[in-house]
């Protein structure tokens, strides 16, 4: 059991907050019902807009401060307060929309935050359960250490399959030249190339070697063990580079959209004032 | 056949270096095979990949078995061995050489495409997830900037700012200025309503009334004195010039009805109606059930001028119609004409008919309404030779007379004017030199009792006439039988809704743009 995370830091103390912010947004959203219902030009929607506008520019300061040495604060506090207010700004911004969409700036500004919103989640939830998963599966292993391994198996794969039929031969051939780990973004996110040769080869080699010598079956039993290891190894390599761009892939969203955000965010209050 | 094959290989300096080897066999294999005769140990050969031998045509050829061949590029099946020919076996290069007298062919063969290390293959093909991703976050970030700022804040604000783009933007469905509006346009200002402009005059202006006027210029105005309207509602309020239209009528909001239909405008001048105007005698009003002033009814004059008179004033509360007609005697059983057998059952609806969709009430009529009981009213002279005198204007009656019945006129007319006329109508005495011996008053019927409210039958069709009109024990004419605010507490409350009470706002009965409800207007009707 860790203790002191981001989430239960000084025992919930920002979760507390959200939890109240929340609150009460709530009894003034049921409270203060203007007669056209709620819309964010009533003064209860200028109020929600005001604290929410100045809750986004706190938020995105995070961004900048944790990128500076000089300490102001605990940055697993200020995470810890980023993490629990984001989620009550989005039900500030929520009520503050009074639930009316179009196709305009304002719902586009709504938008973005739920982008931002939703990859911050998706962050937050990346590095409770990567982390663990990464340990697990390289234990003490390095990446360029793997694939060391993975090359070496290769060289006594190929050995091994020179003396072998044709078909074997090529199939380890193909295998150890064609598989391919992680080339596209996607491929990295999802963590297995589609038709991978390396375990195309290992599914073949379980058919192929029926009609083998017997000297040559015993080392056709050794090569096919090599080629489960690789199978294993190449798993493992997959695996480590595709917790590692889940790790990375939610910045993609959360910061750039933050800057989206702020720059509708600023569009939208500008627009509300110079048509009203 | 004799066969010189010289094998080039590499020495650790990197230079070529060639060996020899005669080979004499009918047929020469090459491949990965030890059996072969020409021995390729290399992943990328087959086990028995191509074979060197004389074809029919008394030619050499390399012919394909199990692996490829490539010439200039091209995957081929055979080759003819001649001087110069080149071939790739797999990685290998194969050349045919000027061969030496004492043998029949001369071949060299060369590995050129070495297997690449493992570990840098498979680093190359191995790439590192999301790569230079600070450059690529920031492209993300300075694209969605420029997206924002372009369509949703320069295009909508250069079409305010260059009148050019205006002009050509004003043909279109919609301008760009479209990204901007708040919500959803009411039903009725759809059809121009995508072009801001036609509301949105200037930037940074607030809609003005004037933008509303270009369509509404007939509305009437709350007040109808002029002066007052204009000292009303023109006055620094707040942070605006005066109330503008938009503050009741709020746009953008559709579906919601865009009139307000709460209180809180209304009870803004009328909560302390002093304040606005010091001369007014209308009272302070916040609410229907708690502080509504008693209803005032809407009396026109003998002399055709309204009077507005409250309903507190019991003793002023007098109709003056010109019938005479005891509302008592004609609800329930009454006598019918056809002797005493003939007993009708009366309700309101026999001689009120309501007609259009708010089931207003036309007058009741003598021919549709009156004569089956009454005609009897109208008859002159005996049984035998009975005649009736018609329901109309005094002259038709003292013209029928005179020719009907020439001899009885003067009796029958003085009858009529002391019994059959003045059984429902107030006769007036006339002076002698005068045409007509006798006139009838003239009705005053009143169509609009409450006139500063709008009152719908239909939506009260559930509740009996007599729920609301007490008429069973009204002897005279004179008596109003309008229901007084309690009544309508009976089943409405305020502003709030009230157990078994519904919530009745200031619009449930009041228009705020009917000073047409002028005093012409209601004499008119």
């Amino acid at each position: 059991m860790q203790h002191n995370n981001m989430f239960n830091y000084k025992n919930y103390r920002y979760f507390k907050w959200a939890v109240m912010v929340i609150l009460v947004a709530f009894a003034a959203y049921l409270l203060f019902e203007p007669a056209v219902g709620h819309y964010g030009g009533s003064w209860l929607g200028y109020g929600l807009g005001t604290i929410s506008a100045l809750m986004v520019f706190w938020m995105a300061w995070y961004g900048v401060r944790k990128r500076r040495y000089r300490s102001s604060g605990n940055t697993q506090g200020w995470l810890s307060a980023h993490i629990y207010l984001g989620t009550a700004l989005t039900v500030l911004v929520t009520l503050h929309t009074g639930f009316r969409f179009g196709l305009n700036i304002h719902t586009f500004a709504y938008g973005m935050l739920l982008i931002v919103v939703v990859s911050g989640f998706f962050g937050n939830y990346a590095y409770m359960i990567y982390p663990r998963l990464m340990t697990e599966n390289m234990g003490e292993d390095s990446l360029d250490g793997l694939l060391l391994r993975i090359a070496e198996t290769d060289k006594l794969a190929r050995q091994i399959a020179l003396v072998m039929p044709d078909d074997i031969n090529f199939t380890v051939d193909r295998a150890c030249r064609e598989t391919y780990i992680g080339t596209r973004l996607l491929e990295q996110l999802r963590g297995y190339q589609e038709d991978c040769p390396t375990e195309k080869a290992v599914k073949k080699l379980t058919v192929m070697g029926n009609d083998l010598s017997p000297e040559q079956r015993k080392l056709y039993r050794e090569l096919y063990s090599i080629m489960v290891r690789r199978q294993t190894l190449v798993k493992r390599v997959r695996q480590e580079l595709m917790y590692r761009s889940r790790l990375g892939i939610w910045l993609y969203f959360h910061v750039p959209f933050a800057i989206a955000l702020i720059t509708a965010m600023l569009v939208h209050i500008i627009a509300v004032f110079l048509y009203w | 056949m004799n066969c010189l094959l010289i094998r080039i290989s590499l020495n650790k300096r990197g230079l070529p270096v060639r060996s020899y080897r005669t080979l004499n066999a009918e047929e020469l294999t090459i491949g990965r095979g030890a059996e072969c005769n020409i021995h390729l140990l290399d992943p990328r050969i087959a086990m028995h990949h191509a074979v060197i031998k004389r074809l029919d045509d008394g030619q050499t050829h390399l012919v394909a078995i199990n692996g490829e061949l490539q010439v200039d590029g091209l995957m081929v099946s055979e080759v003819a061995l001649t001087d110069g020919q080149q071939a790739m076996i797999g990685p290998y290069l194969l050349k045919v050489e000027p061969a030496p007298p004492d043998v029949n062919i001369s071949v060299s063969l060369e590995l050129s495409h070495r297997l690449p290390d493992d570990f840098q293959d498979l680093k190359a093909r191995t790439h590192e997830p999301l790569q230079g991703s600070s450059s690529v976050k920031r492209k993300i970030a300075l694209g969605l900037f420029a997206f924002i700022t372009l369509i949703f804040l320069a295009l909508p604000l250069a079409q305010n700012l260059s009148s050019r783009l205006h002009t050509i933007m004003e043909e279109l469905p919609m301008g760009f200025d479209r990204v901007w509006s708040p919500g959803h346009i009411s039903n009725a200002h759809l059809h121009f309503g995508s072009q801001c402009f036609n509301c949105h005059e200037k930037l940074t202006q607030q809609v003005t009334d004037a933008a509303c006027l270009t369509c509404h210029q007939d509305t009437a105005p709350h007040i109808a004195n002029a002066a007052l309207q204009k000292q009303v509602f023109n006055q620094k309020h707040r942070f605006s010039e005066g109330i503008r239209c938009a503050e009741c009528h709020r746009e953008h909001k559709a579906p919601v009805s865009l009139t307000r239909q709460d209180n809180a405008k209304c009870v803004e001048c009328h909560g302390n109606i002093k304040a606005v105007n010091a001369k007014t005698d209308l009272s302070n009003v916040h609410d229907f059930d708690k502080d509504h002033p008693p209803f005032k009814l809407t009396f026109i004059t003998e002399n055709q001028q309204v009077e507005r008179i409250s309903q507190t004033e019991k003793e002023r509360l007098i109709e003056q119609s010109g019938l005479i007609f005891p509302h008592s005697q004609h609800v329930g059983k009454v006598q019918g004409p056809n002797g005493m057998a003939d007993v009708r059952d009366l309700t309101c609806t026999n001689c009120h008919h309501p007609k259009g969709k708010e089931m207003r009430f036309s007058p009741p009529t003598f021919e549709r309404d009156c004569k089956t009981c009454h005609r009897k009213e109208l008859k002159l002279g005996s049984a035998e030779k009975a005649i009736y005198a018609p329901h109309g204007s005094v002259q038709q009656v003292v013209s029928a007379m005179q020719t009907e019945a020439p001899k009885q006129a003067a009796t029958y007319l003085e009858t009529l004017k002391t019994e059959g006329c003045a059984y429902c109508h107030e006769v007036l005495e006339t002076q002698k030199e005068d045409a007509l011996p006798w006139q009838i008053k003239p009705l005053t019927i009143n169509h609009d009792w409450f006139s500063k409210a709008h009152f719908n039958h239909a939506k009260h069709r559930t509740q009996q006439c007599q729920a609301c009109h007490d008429v069973e024990t009204s002897e005279t004419s004179e008596d109003v039988a309008m229901p007084d605010k309690a009544v309508c507490l009976k089943c409405h409350s305020g502003n709030k809704p009230k157990y078994k009470r519904i919530a009745s706002t200031c619009m449930s009965c009041h228009e705020f743009h009917d000073a047409h409800a002028t005093q012409e207007a209601l004499l008119k009707k």
